[in-house]
């Protein structure tokens, strides 16, 4: 049986692919962190985090992805830049669920200097 | 990926060229900027980026790192944004390449409006014949216009500048007419007509700006000081066009100039506040030292209203800056020269109440107090005024009796008349342009007394006993005033007439 996380992040697949992003990974871990999904947007490779939220009652899916999930989305891409050697230039992407709507935030941080 | 562009930075009232190297490349996002920058140089990278997506361009992924040669200079200040925005669109391909040299000075706001900075006048000066233009924010084209031989293009928001660099916007270089600027200075705006009676005031004003002497008013409250203090900028020959622009560049590296402003062709009257500290009358601030009230009145006049209210510490700071005429700021690192070529003007009452010495009020002080009153200010400090002028309060009836006194514009042609003698006389002299700064052989040279004049010095030497420094003072205001009645040597009455103007330094007397 999937989880709600799991089915969140189908939705999620379906809708970047609509958008014109080619997924390339699913569920990326490494001791660090873990990525949801990894996509190119054209010459851009996307790290994308996956939120869904039922209701509003804890503050919308956005409000959900703060500085701590933040840096392990990081060190997570950081393992995959080590791994890979791609020299792409990335982004971080959130996508957002709710029961009615699904939106992508593209740029939504950056690796903090 | 790569683009440069030309900008610049202003360090005290100097400027520097400033080179803006952006390379976007591959890998994580991170935005970068180095090159010795302050806080708020870095944190133009969040205005940079909203402005970029704001204004309908795309904010590139990944690396971005921009640089600001020559790296070892300390980068102040928010002019840097839209060089530093305009460079990422350029490596990204967003804007085409400038295909002249142009210098981009300007801070952005998050929508992609272009805001103007302080400096630009600066800038434009030092960097104007090296490059084919400038492009600067709308309120800041008239400031940069007036100093720069290149085309100055006035732009208000970064989509403005991308459709000008990629010729589908015409934008008409600003020109500013600095002769027609110039001729509005000769309004009269503060009148001496306006001040009833105070003749003995009003000569020393005339004195005071024939001659470049400071001047201390000493009277009751209300009798009209700061009114005639501020007649006295307008009684001065207008600024030089030069003289106009270093002016203008000192407000405008103050920031403040007003936006649209071009030059300031009136000579400045700066009148602080008694509670005025240290740093804001000579200059000070963290980082680059910026300057302070006795710069903002350069080539003007420097008004200091309840003299002995002010901090001690404060006055005395401004006995060096009035003899060299310019201030140092030194700081760890960091050194800036700021031109302080003022005329003083100082008003105090005589006593803490104000009514000593007048006819129709008592004075209400004990002599302890005057006594402490006017102890507070230091010898060497009086030593720097050279006229000293009482103005009393005026009885009743002469306020609705007295004749309307002479305008503005009449003693303004005696005043030029006799700063023209001294400037034929004093023509070969550096560092010495007006009678108030004769000295040593110039002084001996210059003044060659009458044998009435010489005989009435002596008397009166030895009558007050008057010290080196007060006979010399003496001899420098009898210069200007035989300079104003064209006379060659002093004779007899211009003598007298500036031992009367005299500063005691104490004065203690009840009518």
């Amino acid at each position: 049986m999937k989880t709600d996380g799991e089915a969140a992040e189908a939705t999620a697949c379906r809708f970047l692919r609509h958008s014109g992003y080619e997924i390339v990974a699913r569920n990326w871990r490494t001791r660090a962190g873990e990525v949801d999904v990894i996509a190119r947007d054209g010459d851009v490779l996307v790290f994308v985090e996956v939120k869904a939220r039922a209701s509003e009652a804890f503050g919308g899916p956005e409000a959900a992805v703060d500085w701590r999930k933040q840096r392990r989305l990081i060190a997570a891409a950081r393992a995959f830049v080590a791994a890979t050697a791609c020299e792409l230039a990335m982004r971080f992407d959130v996508v957002s669920i709710r029961p009615n709507e699904i939106a992508i935030i593209q740029d939504a941080f950056q690796v903090p200097s | 990926m790569f683009a440069r562009l030309l900008s610049g930075v202003v360090v005290g009232i100097d400027a520097r060229e400033i080179e803006v190297q952006c390379d976007v490349s591959g890998g994580l996002p991170t935005f970068n900027i180095v090159g010795l920058p302050e806080k708020e140089v870095s944190e133009s990278r969040e205005r940079i980026r909203s402005a970029i997506k704001n204004s309908g361009f795309s904010f590139p992924a990944g690396r971005i790192t921009a640089n600001l040669a020559p790296a070892d200079l300390r980068k102040e200040g928010v002019g840097f944004d839209l060089a530093i925005a305009v460079a990422i669109l350029v490596a990204t391909e967003q804007v085409p390449i400038p295909q002249e040299r142009l210098l981009f000075v300007g801070e952005l706001a998050l929508d992609g409006e272009v805001r103007g900075v302080r400096g630009v006048l600066p800038i434009a000066m030092e960097v104007s014949e090296r490059v084919d233009g400038l492009v600067v924010a709308a309120g800041n084209a008239a400031e940069a216009a007036v100093a720069s031989d290149a085309p100055v293009y006035g732009v208000r928001s970064l989509s403005e500048v991308r459709a000008f660099l990629a010729n589908e916007l015409t934008l008409q270089p600003t020109a500013i007419r600095v002769d027609e600027l110039m001729r509005r200075a000769d309004a009269v705006r503060n009148d001496l007509a306006e001040v009833r009676g105070q003749y003995q005031a009003k000569r020393a004003l005339e004195i005071a700006a024939a001659g470049g002497h400071n001047l201390l008013m000493v009277g009751p409250p209300g009798a009209g000081k700061s009114l005639l203090a501020r007649c006295l900028p307008e009684l001065l020959p207008a600024l030089s066009k030069a003289e106009a622009l270093e002016v203008t560049r000192i407000y405008s590296t103050a920031g403040l100039l007003e936006t649209g402003d071009a030059l300031i062709f009136r000579r400045p009257y700066r009148a602080p506040h008694h509670t005025i500290s240290y740093a804001g009358m000579v200059g000070g601030g963290h980082g680059v030292p910026g300057p302070g009230e006795i710069s903002l009145a350069h080539h003007g006049v420097l008004f200091l209203d309840e003299l002995p209210e002010f901090d001690r510490k404060v006055l005395e700071t401004l006995r060096q800056p009035l003899e060299d005429r310019s201030i140092l700021l030194a700081r760890a690192g960091i050194s800036v020269r700021y031109p302080a070529a003022i005329t003083l003007v100082a008003a105090m009452n005589p006593c803490p109440c104000g009514m000593l010495g007048d006819v129709e009020q008592m004075c209400r002080c004990s002599a302890r107090e005057i006594m402490r009153y006017q102890r507070k200010l230091s010898g060497p400090f009086l030593d720097r005024m050279d006229l000293y002028a009482e103005v009393p309060r005026l009885p009743t009836d002469d306020l609705f009796t007295a004749s309307a006194s002479e305008r503005s514009i009449a003693v303004r042609e005696r005043v030029a008349s006799a700063r023209t003698l001294q400037w034929q006389r004093l023509g070969e002299l550096q560092n010495c342009h007006s009678n108030a700064q004769l000295d040593g052989d110039a002084l001996r040279t210059h003044c060659s007394l009458s044998q009435e004049a010489d005989a009435l010095l002596r008397k009166a030497v030895t009558r007050f006993s008057l010290s080196a420094r007060a006979y010399v003072r003496i001899l420098r205001v009898a210069r200007t005033i035989a300079d104003l009645d064209a006379q060659e040597r002093i004779l007899g009455r211009h003598l007298a007439e500036a031992v009367q103007f005299r500063s005691t330094g104490l004065w203690m007397h009840n009518s």
